[in-house]
């Protein structure tokens, strides 16, 4: 499926993993960013990844837990960067180009590089 | 298909399928009820291996592990709701499994069990550390094969077959007082529990994914499930038959790990005991371990992080952190000193609350011709997917009142 095509948006992208051209996993699509109003088209401008995006989705005690477990941080993904959709989301760059890789560069300095087969 | 790597296969999912609550509830339910409950762990088996191919089918042709389906099919906030209990479950059972490792290797050589669940728990961390995924899975599996010295003890005190044959057909043994038929009941769903755990899903979708599985694996697949699963099942039904001999006429309760071993030790004394304590240990080691595992994989693939023992583990930084995170968790819970055997009755109790949630989505999954095309569930499977799915929900409904009736079993 084609992102620029229709697309039902909570059966068929939202909370699907993201995979980038390394084949890495990247995040999940926790929200959307749509544009349009009344009597104009909706469009999907965005993906919204990250702890952030899920504040309109939980209620407030279960944001404010997620918040102090992992943050809010929101990166956006825009709806020109994904190549494909079917059970994953296939974006047309590695997650460093849109900042989807940040916190897994902020973990592997904890871990050391050695003794694994 | 390659005949070794599918021998091989089989015999890791035969030497991988009894773990710590399979072991104590065969044995208690063989000295309590006789042959009366071999039925429950056939069609617990059958349960299991319905799911298991699914979870692998599905993660050889629309590439998904169990838990990003989960988190597609439930949303986000029930999908957490799973996700919590899920890890809840997952880390008492992993609790429960180091402390039962811990505890053969207190009877096998007599040191301390706080030492040695320590010293288990950085040896079981190291050898994660170390190993690739397929040889983690082959080398707990295969070592796990010392149990089958239970199936060759049950052949060696030559048990009543036709009874034992007649434990397969359901049934409620006569003459139940109303307190003994609760405590059967409560054996019922325990069994379910402990043979269709969650842990085991998710490490087996997950592992699919971890070698690469392809629609060209579905044989594979299939074959690992039935063959695998069916013949390990074999061994925890050999534990409660020798059980249902020995035991039970003597009235003897084996509610902890090593009077299982004992029943290897009767016809083939101290070599038979020795081998029945190293099986016990390499299979109690490759559920901490896989139970470790499933819940790391559980929370990578709901946040869509980088997962896997395919890679390095630095090249998964957060799915490593939480596996060793999560194996420290486990061992904090048994330096506690709380018993193994309570921690196996609140494994099994959580386990069978988070069974519906965790299979209704791989059912939704497999049978949705969109992503499985031509490999969707057949009808076979649909129909015992979706009995064994009510079976599930009837129990998990079940286990909470049964468990505190019957004082998780013991009357």
């Amino acid at each position: 499926m084609k992102p620029d095509g229709k697309i039902n948006l909570v059966a068929e992208l939202l909370d699907l993993p993201l995979l980038d051209t390394e084949g890495k996993y990247c995040g999940i699509v926790d929200d959307l960013e749509l544009s349009g109003g009344p009597g104009k088209d909706l469009r999907l401008d965005a993906l919204l990844v990250g702890p952030g995006a899920y504040r309109g989705r939980l209620p407030k005690w279960a944001m404010w837990i997620a918040k102090a477990i992992a943050g809010d941080r929101i990166t956006r993904v825009p709806i020109d960067k994904v190549r494909t959709i079917d059970s994953v989301v296939h974006l047309r760059c590695p997650a460093g180009d849109l900042g989807l890789d940040k916190s897994e560069r902020g973990a592997v300095s904890w871990i050391p590089k050695k003794g694994a087969l | 298909m390659n005949p070794l790597e599918l021998t091989l296969g089989i015999m890791t999912a035969v030497g991988g399928f009894v773990d710590i609550s399979e072991l104590v509830f065969a044995a208690k339910a063989g000295s309590t009820f006789g042959y009366a409950l071999i039925w429950v762990f056939a069609f617990s088996t059958v349960g299991i291996i319905v799911f298991s191919e699914m979870s692998g089918r599905v993660a050889a042709v629309a590439k998904q592990p169990v838990f990003n389906l989960m988190r597609h099919r439930l949303g986000l906030k029930l999908g957490l709701v799973t996700l919590a209990a899920s890890i809840i479950s997952n880390l008492i059972t992993c609790a429960a499994e180091v402390g039962g490792v811990a505890l053969v290797l207190n009877y096998l050589t007599g040191a301390p069990y706080m030492l040695m669940a320590v010293a288990m728990t950085a040896a079981m961390i190291v050898s994660i550390w170390v190993l690739p995924f397929k040889w983690i899975e082959r080398a707990y599996g295969l070592l796990g094969l010392f149990m089958v010295v239970f199936a060759v003890a049950l052949v060696a005190i030559h048990p009543p077959w036709g009874q034992l044959a007649g434990g397969l057909v359901p049934q409620i043994p006569h003459g139940l007082s109303t307190k003994e038929m609760l405590t059967f009941g409560y054996f019922v769903v325990a069994i379910i529990s402990a043979v269709m755990f969650p842990y085991e899903v998710y490490f087996y979708s997950s592992g699919g994914i971890e070698e690469g599985w392809s629609p060209k694996d579905l044989l594979t697949n299939r074959m690992t499930a039935i063959l695998g699963m069916g013949l390990g099942s074999l061994l925890a039904i050999s534990i409660l038959a020798s059980s249902a001999q020995l035991f039970g006429p003597i009235n003897v309760d084996p509610s902890i790990p090593g009077s299982a071993a004992l029943e290897a030790a009767i016809p083939f004394g101290k070599w038979g005991l020795i081998i029945a304590l190293l099986g016990m240990f390499f299979a109690i080691a490759g559920a901490a371990v896989e139970t470790c595992m499933a819940n790391a994989y559980s929370i990578a693939q709901f946040f869509g992080w980088l997962w896997g023992r395919h890679k390095k583990p630095w090249e998964a930084p957060r799915f490593t952190i939480t596996w060793i995170v999560l194996f420290l968790l486990a061992l904090a819970i048994v330096l506690t000193g709380i018993d193994v055997m309570t921690l196996v009755e609140f494994a099994i109790l959580f386990s069978i609350l988070v069974l519906p949630l965790t299979y209704l989505p791989l059912l939704l999954l497999s049978g949705d011709r969109q992503y499985m095309r031509e490999h969707v569930n057949g009808p076979v499977a649909k129909v015992l997917g979706w009995f064994y799915f009510a079976v599930i929900c009837a129990a998990a409904i079940a286990a909470v009142p049964l468990y505190l009736l019957t004082s998780g079993g013991n009357g």
